[in-house]
């Protein structure tokens, strides 16, 4: 089933094609966020001019026509409401000209399942970490498949806290990656840290590291919040892998990205002889094959809406969503 | 040194010290950190351990008695006797409310308030594993300990344990607000998995 598929939850606009599990495309363009932030009105302007370019580079890339596509798959959240319209809006538009079935999917449930797929493991922790987002998840049968969320951070995501500091000390944000670059040369300075469980916490960690800046080297700060806030996700993504007895983790989502946390996993893996897997980092990144992987399932399992039901929530838990 | 268990942060052996029956419970070193996180989590942590275990004693709590602390290791007695959840004799849950109800008064939190960390030995019922206790007055950790056994327990057993708890802790009546609460907000079951 070839079927088309497309993100806009935040800063970028992916599409992708698959048919039968295929990726065929998988096509991007991105608001430059730079030190302005995210503002919502922006970005939707920005994906709006670049929707029917980046759905021309899948289709051309892919080597289909429009009319060859049978299934629309889109982004229905979590994500920034104003972004994930323009999605929704391409989505419903093809669809409705084609007359093909169209099916929201979760963001979430779309990173952890390419994943799942490109590292080849069974049933493994997922740990989610995005900008907005960090969640420890295992796959459960009931009420009905879903990711039930074993522990997530109390506040802010990961990425967000990161980019948060980046623009502390004015550097450009970027999801973790530039506090990375300057991590390389620094040295330890103690910072808070907060696990409770599976659960974690990163404001205090984010505010003290603030109210160091300017007085120990940007180096050292970034070294140690990074160090700090990763060591609590590893901590915690242990602990949920020894109480549910799992033998296998991937790692997915926007700071999935960063080696240095790879390596930190791998390692808790390789003490306990897990598996342990993770995407390339095309499919960490927001982009529209994940969405047209999932959806090309949900499709093949009849789980389709009617156009007058495709809506989109910014909050869309990945515990409330239905995995085929 | 006999190893008893591994959980996700110590080991605990079999030992003997100054001719006692004892264990030691290790803190293990983990690869993944670096040496000053690990160093610094692994000390801090053994230390509010031991302190929470003294602090449930002096309540009047029935706790392994400690016997000697080292950077990473807390040495304590060594109890004969079953974990209540493979424990097959039959075990008063109104004991182990009024255990509960001590610990909330003195304003220690268990933190994984779970069958795994009860022996039970003959009439007597010992807290253990206060790797995640906490010191404070904060009234939604003493309803997630409340909440903890409730979900490991049958209702009967629960029942039992929540009405000697509420004659006991004269500040009960909010924990029991906070633990309806808790179960309305809805994501509470992931912590019961231990
Ligand atoms: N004082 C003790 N006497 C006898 N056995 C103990 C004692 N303390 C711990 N154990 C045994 O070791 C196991 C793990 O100890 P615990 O403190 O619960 O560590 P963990 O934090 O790894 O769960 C217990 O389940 C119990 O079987
Ligand atoms: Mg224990």
């Amino acid at each position: 089933m070839l079927v088309i598929g497309i993100e806009s939850s935040a800063h970028t606009f992916g599409v992708g094609i698959v048919d039968n599990g295929r990726m065929l495309a998988n096509e991007k363009m991105m608001y430059d966020v730079g030190s302005r932030g995210m503002i919502p009105a922006k970005v939707a302007e920005t994906h709006v001019k670049n929707a029917s370019t980046v759905i021309k580079m899948a289709l051309d890339k892919a080597g289909v026509t429009m009319k060859e596509i049978e299934g629309v798959g889109y982004t229905k959240g979590p994500g920034i409401g104003a972004c994930l319209q323009i999605g929704q809006l391409s989505a419903k538009t093809i669809a409705n000209a084609l007359g093909v079935g169209i099916v929201p999917v979760n963001h979430a449930v779309a990173h952890v399942e390419i994943t799942k797929h490109e590292s080849g493991l069974k049933d493994p922790i997922a740990l989610y970490v995005s900008g907005g987002n960090s969640q420890i998840l295992k796959m459960a049968d009931s009420p009905f498949k879903h990711y039930q969320i074993l522990g997530e951070t109390f506040d802010v995501g990961i990425g967000n806290m990161l980019d948060a500091f980046a623009r502390e000390i004015r550097l450009k944000p970027a999801w973790g990656s530039t506090v990375a670059k300057l991590a390389e040369k620094g040295s330890y300075v103690p910072m808070p840290y907060t696990v409770k469980g599976m659960d974690f916490a990163f404001t205090g960690l984010l505010t003290y590291a603030s109210s160091l800046a300017g007085k120990k080297s940007n180096e050292d700060l970034c070294y140690s919040i990074q160090e700090t806030s990763f060591s609590m996700l590893c901590e915690a993504t242990e602990r949920a892998l020894l109480l549910t007895n799992s033998d296998e983790l991937e790692v997915c989502g926007g700071v999935a990205q960063s080696t240095r946390l790879q390596e930190m996993l791998r390692c808790v893996c390789k003490e306990h002889g897990f598996q342990f897997g993770a995407a390339r980092n095309e499919y960490n990144a927001d982009n529209g094959g994940m969405i047209a992987y999932v959806a090309e399932r949900m499709l093949k399992d009849d789980r389709g809406e009617p156009l007058g039901r495709c809506d989109i929530q910014q909050r869309y838990r990945i515990d409330k969503a239905i995995v085929v | 040194m006999r190893q008893l268990s591994e959980g996700a942060e110590a080991k605990v052996f079999e030992t003997e010290i100054f001719g006692v029956k004892s264990v030691v419970k290790s803190r293990q070193p983990k690869a993944y950190r670096i040496k000053e996180i690990d160093e610094e989590l692994r000390r801090t942590r053994t230390k509010k351990e031991a302190k929470a275990m003294l602090r449930a004693k002096e309540a009047g709590v029935e706790v392994p008695g400690l016997l000697a602390l080292g950077k990473f290791s807390i040495y304590m007695e060594r109890l004969s006797g079953k974990l209540l959840k493979d424990t097959k004799s039959k075990v008063s849950y109104a004991k182990i409310g009024v255990m509960l109800a001590k610990m909330h008064a003195a304003n220690v939190v268990h933190g994984d308030f779970t069958p795994a960390n009860i022996i039970i030995d003959g009439e007597k019922a010992y807290v253990i594993d206060f790797g995640l206790a906490e010191i404070g007055e904060s009234v939604e950790n003493k309803a997630l300990d409340m909440l903890l056994m409730k979900r490991s327990v049958s209702q009967k057993q629960y029942k039992e344990l929540a009405s000697t708890y509420a004659k006991t802790y004269s500040d009960s009546k909010p924990v029991f607000a906070r633990l309806a609460d808790i179960e309305r907000r809805g994501r509470y079951q992931i912590r019961s998995l231990a």
